[in-house]
């Protein structure tokens, strides 16, 4: 994924000006407050039913066989041992004997029983024979130059040179230049609900519940994969557990159960477990950047030459934006996907974002020292002009002084005594933008509202939004509000991925609700003695603008409207919604010498997100972003046996993860742009985190940190490499 | 397993986990459940026995093999799906349940060894509508994103309050060090459990 280009502005319509949101602090009464999530009660109760909690009457459970080997070819599949299993009703064979599994945890087969556990028990009994054959566990290997051939069109797979300006003259103007090599980590999503559905047919209609970051995309993907008209396909997910990025494909979780329950006529369910998760459920790709860079006596970046390769697994591009935001104005860059032998990667949260703001903002440190600059002086020397969406430089400067970044100490920490601790700085850019979306408001006589939306919750807070927006546009109590999302019935979203999903549904509501008020405004305004066009809706009651004491309250004013609710419908339109956020982070850490232990302190997040719709629920998105990153840098980390290429932590306690101790004080800044409308705000808090920390941690130890994840032994062997090597610059 | 057995109450049920890992939760599915003879101990399965479990204050009696975990058992056999499994080895939390009074990993405990014992679950903590404190704290400070880590957050929370009516911060972040949240709410389950401390409705 490339660096997000600005798009053109489309025109605002008649509906952009007619329900234009009503913007901060003098006008809105719901929006921008912190509501609580309305299914807070169902999801603290453990009433709330996710796909892995569904259950149907007859209900069998499918288990998949998985290739044990990164590179096999299969010789055969022998069900008979299986068949004869306790509670077994049927096998299917996913992949065909003579066809090769390209990676640990490839499915083969797979099993459906009575219970989970016969199915499971069950699977372990298909004997599949296999043809091991070569496989690569690391990118090195895969681009030796002798290597087998393992992946047929080729093991690595160059991509185009980019050049722009004269990468000679820029170094010629450079005062010092610096080569050195930066890589980051795969990591897996770790959705705590792992992938999962639950399919049932009736007739020539299937019913598939599904952990989905899409339920829409989903139907039509399942439709096409089982060649059946999208129409006979409904999709449900009421709640999910975590996606990430890793659930807006429909594949064997979804494929196999339904298929299975086609042919064996009773509901299938099929639940990964947390291997199968960690194998063949989506990573983020690793990366790898050897740079050349030069910089000018003044601090002005002036060339920048990247060589970079990363894998995303048996047959996945890696590719990520480089340089990231600074304006290096000579620049070439040649990227390479490597295959290896492991899971395919998906999406992950900002995807290629961290890999390249790693690399950036960790050259960029070490070229501030190279110059005898302040980092924070050099970043704000070298950013793009000051923007709407491009506001680095007011938020570095504000972030400055809210952190105290002036009791930073320079490189290396000289305090006496083994714990060292240091800050670092890191910004983000997100494009996002949401363009499809519908929606459906309701008004019923008595005064309830019912808003439809065939989105889906993350758990961002999607579902709150549609009261959020329509109490704020109908002037109805919340309470009146009910919201249904999460069904391919209800009216068509995208993806709920990308920082999407927001921009792409809010308008919508907006125009829905605001064509319903419109509507009940010409139903009761006689009522009132006015106009329609003279009233307006708030706290629960219609009035006259000019007379607010003339007025109905909500559910009166309804009651007028005898048997016949009001329908509206919405879609998404320009002009309530933008396009590309920029953000900065702060790290405070500290370093134990002799452990190699990295504890981060404090983090102060400050991030534009255009019009905030539900503070409470914005804040949280930050939050996570940070955390999530925080976990990037010192924790996850998927490890592979180089000699047998199988995942040696397929599980939560040696794939680690931040705990409750590991979790400093984080500060969140929301910077409000309200005139902008909406901006998804998923993944630019997930882009920074990591590199303010590990520049952190260098400005700490004042040793190169040029990798991720900061491990405590590899923090060691930093000290210890910088140690032996004697010492000199960071 | 005990996760909240700390009497030197310095080591955190995390880093507890992270040292000793697996080995401790062996240790704790093993512990003889069937009657001792001079033989041994008889043997129960491997098909379904009777096991006796008193889950939220109601008695029940499940069919089920030796081998099914009081997790399984309570969603799968009792119908109780609020727990979640999520790494199954006894790391993440999300299983949590409150047996006697301390909190175990159900997905890491065998349902026929907590019988006679006082089980409960997050299913039984709300009375009809009326959430439980800590259920509240969580929905007003949103400390929930996903929510499928939230009922073992939330049986931690009972847990650490019932223990420590007005915890300090160090006793709570140890207590709800033992589970994990992939959305990053954290901070927000943090402010959650202080700001619901000094209740104990039991």
């Amino acid at each position: 994924m490339q660096q997000p280009t600005p798009q053109p502005t489309p025109q605002p319509t008649e509906n952009a000006t007619k329900y234009a949101w009503t913007v901060p602090p003098d006008r809105t009464r719901v929006i921008g407050t912190s509501v609580p999530r309305v299914d807070g009660p169902d999801k603290v109760s453990g009433r709330a039913k996710y796909t892995y909690d569904i259950a149907r009457p007859g209900m069998l459970h499918a288990r998949a066989v998985r290739s044990p080997h990164p590179h096999a070819r299969i010789v055969s599949i022998d069900f008979s041992a299986a068949k004869a299993a306790p509670g077994v009703r049927g096998v299917l064979t996913w992949k065909d004997p003579g066809t090769e599994v390209m990676y640990q945890g490839d499915v083969v087969a797979a099993v459906a029983a009575d219970t989970e556990p016969q199915a499971r028990d069950a699977a372990r009994l298909v004997r599949v024979e296999y043809e091991v054959l070569p496989f690569f566990s690391s990118e090195a290997a895969a681009m030796q130059p002798d290597a087998p051939v393992v992946f047929p069109n080729g093991n690595t797979q160059a991509g185009q040179t980019q050049e722009t300006g004269d990468l000679a003259a820029g170094f010629a103007a450079a005062a010092h230049t610096l080569e050195a090599t930066y890589s980051t980590h795969v990591i897996t999503h770790v959705c705590l609900e792992s992938h999962c559905s639950v399919c049932e047919w009736n007739g020539d209609q299937l019913t598939a519940w599904v952990s989905t970051q899409g339920v829409h995309a989903s139907k039509q993907q399942i439709a096409g994969a089982l060649k059946i008209d999208q129409a006979n396909v409904r999709v449900i997910c009421q709640y999910m557990g975590g996606g990430f990025g890793s659930k807006v494909t429909a594949d064997a979780p979804i494929i196999i159960p339904a298929r299975m329950s086609k042919d064996l006529g009773a509901p299938v369910k099929m639940v990964l477990d947390r291997k199968e998760e960690h194998l063949d459920s989506g990573n983020r790709p690793s990366a790898f950047a050897r740079v050349r860079a030069g910089v000018s006596a003044d601090g002005m970046l002036t060339a920048f030459d990247g060589v970079t390769w990363g894998t995303g697994g048996a047959g996945q591009g890696a590719n990520f934006p480089l340089p990231y935001i600074y304006q290096f104005p000579n620049r070439r860059r040649a990227h390479t996907n490597v295959y290896i032998n492991t899971g395919l990667q998906r999406p992950m949260r900002a995807p290629g974002h961290p890999q390249g703001c790693f690399v950036t903002e960790m050259l960029l440190d070490e070229l501030a020292d190279l110059v005898g600059l302040d980092p924070l002086e050099l970043r704000l020397k070298n950013l793009p002009p000051t923007a709407p969406d491009a506001m680095w430089a007011e938020y570095y400067r504000m972030g400055a002084k809210q952190f105290g970044w002036d009791r930073r100490h320079p490189t290396g920490d000289r305090n006496p005594g083994p714990i060292k601790t240091g800050m670092g700085v890191s910004a983000n850019q997100w494009g996002g933008g949401g363009r499809a979306g519908a929606a459906h408001v309701r008004i019923q006589p008595d005064g309830s509202v019912l808003v439809q939306c065939g989105s889906q919750d993350l758990g961002t807070g999607t579902r709150t939004l549609l009261p959020v927006i329509a109490g704020e546009t109908l002037g109805a109590p919340l309470d009146a509000i009910r919201a249904e999302i999460g069904d391919s019935n209800l009216p068509f979203a995208g993806v709920s991925g990308g920082s999407t999903a927001t921009p792409g549904i809010a308008p919508a509501i907006r125009i829905a609700s605001g064509r319903a008020r419109d509507a009940l405004f010409a139903r009761v305004a006689s009522a009132l003695d006015a106009a329609p066009e003279e009233l307006a809706a708030g706290d629960g009651r219609i009035f006259v603008k000019a007379a607010p004491e003339r007025s109905l309250a909500w559910r009166a004013a309804c009651k007028l409207l005898g048997q016949e609710p009001i329908t509206a419908d919405g879609q998404w339109e320009p002009g309530f919604s933008s396009v590309n956020t920029s953000g900065v982070q702060f790290a405070e850490v500290t370093v134990d010498t002799e452990t190699g232990i990295v504890k981060v302190t404090r983090i102060l997040a400050i991030q534009d997100c255009g019009l905030v719709l539900d503070r409470l629920l914005a804040e949280s998105q930050v939050y996570g972003g940070v955390i999530g990153s925080l976990n990037f840098a010192l924790f996850e980390d998927r490890t592979l046996d180089p000699r047998t290429g199988v995942m040696l932590n397929p599980n939560m306690e040696h794939y680690l993860l931040a705990g409750m101790t590991d979790v400093p004080q984080i500060d969140v800044v929301l910077m409000d742009m309200p005139e902008r409308g909406v901006i998804g705000i998923g993944e630019p808090p997930t882009v920074s985190t990591a590199s303010a920390i590990a520049n952190a941690v260098r400005n700490a130890l004042g040793v190169p940190i040029r990798s991720l994840p900061l491990h405590p032994h590899r923090v060691l062997a930093a000290i210890d490499a910088h140690t032996n090597s004697g010492g000199g610059p960071a | 397993m005990a996760q909240n057995d700390d009497p030197a109450g310095t080591v955190s049920r995390r880093d507890f986990i992270k040292t000793v890992g697996a080995t401790s939760v062996a240790a704790g599915v093993l512990a003889p459940a069937a009657p001792v003879t001079a033989q041994g101990p008889a043997a129960l399965g491997p098909g379904p026995v009777p096991v006796n479990l008193t889950i939220n204050g109601r008695a029940r009696t499940l069919q089920i093999e030796p081998r099914v975990t009081l997790l399984d058992a309570v969603r799968d056999h009792a119908n109780l799906t609020g727990n979640k499994r999520v790494c199954d080895r006894g790391t993440c939390g999300a299983c949590t349940m409150i047996v006697d009074g301390r909190t175990v990993y159900s997905c890491s405990t065998l349902a026929i060894d907590v019988q006679g014992s006082r089980i409960r679950t997050v299913d039984g903590l709300a009375n009809g509508d009326d959430l439980h404190p800590v259920q509240e704290a969580f929905c007003a400070a949103d400390g929930m994103m996903c929510g499928f880590c939230t009922p073992g957050f939330v049986m931690a929370t009972v847990a650490l309050l019932e223990k420590y009516p007005k915890p300090t911060i160090a006793q709570a972040r140890r207590e709800l060090d033992g589970n994990v949240c992939r959305c990053g709410t954290f901070n927000r389950v943090f402010e959650a459990a202080l700001s619901a401390g000094g209740v104990n409705r039991g």
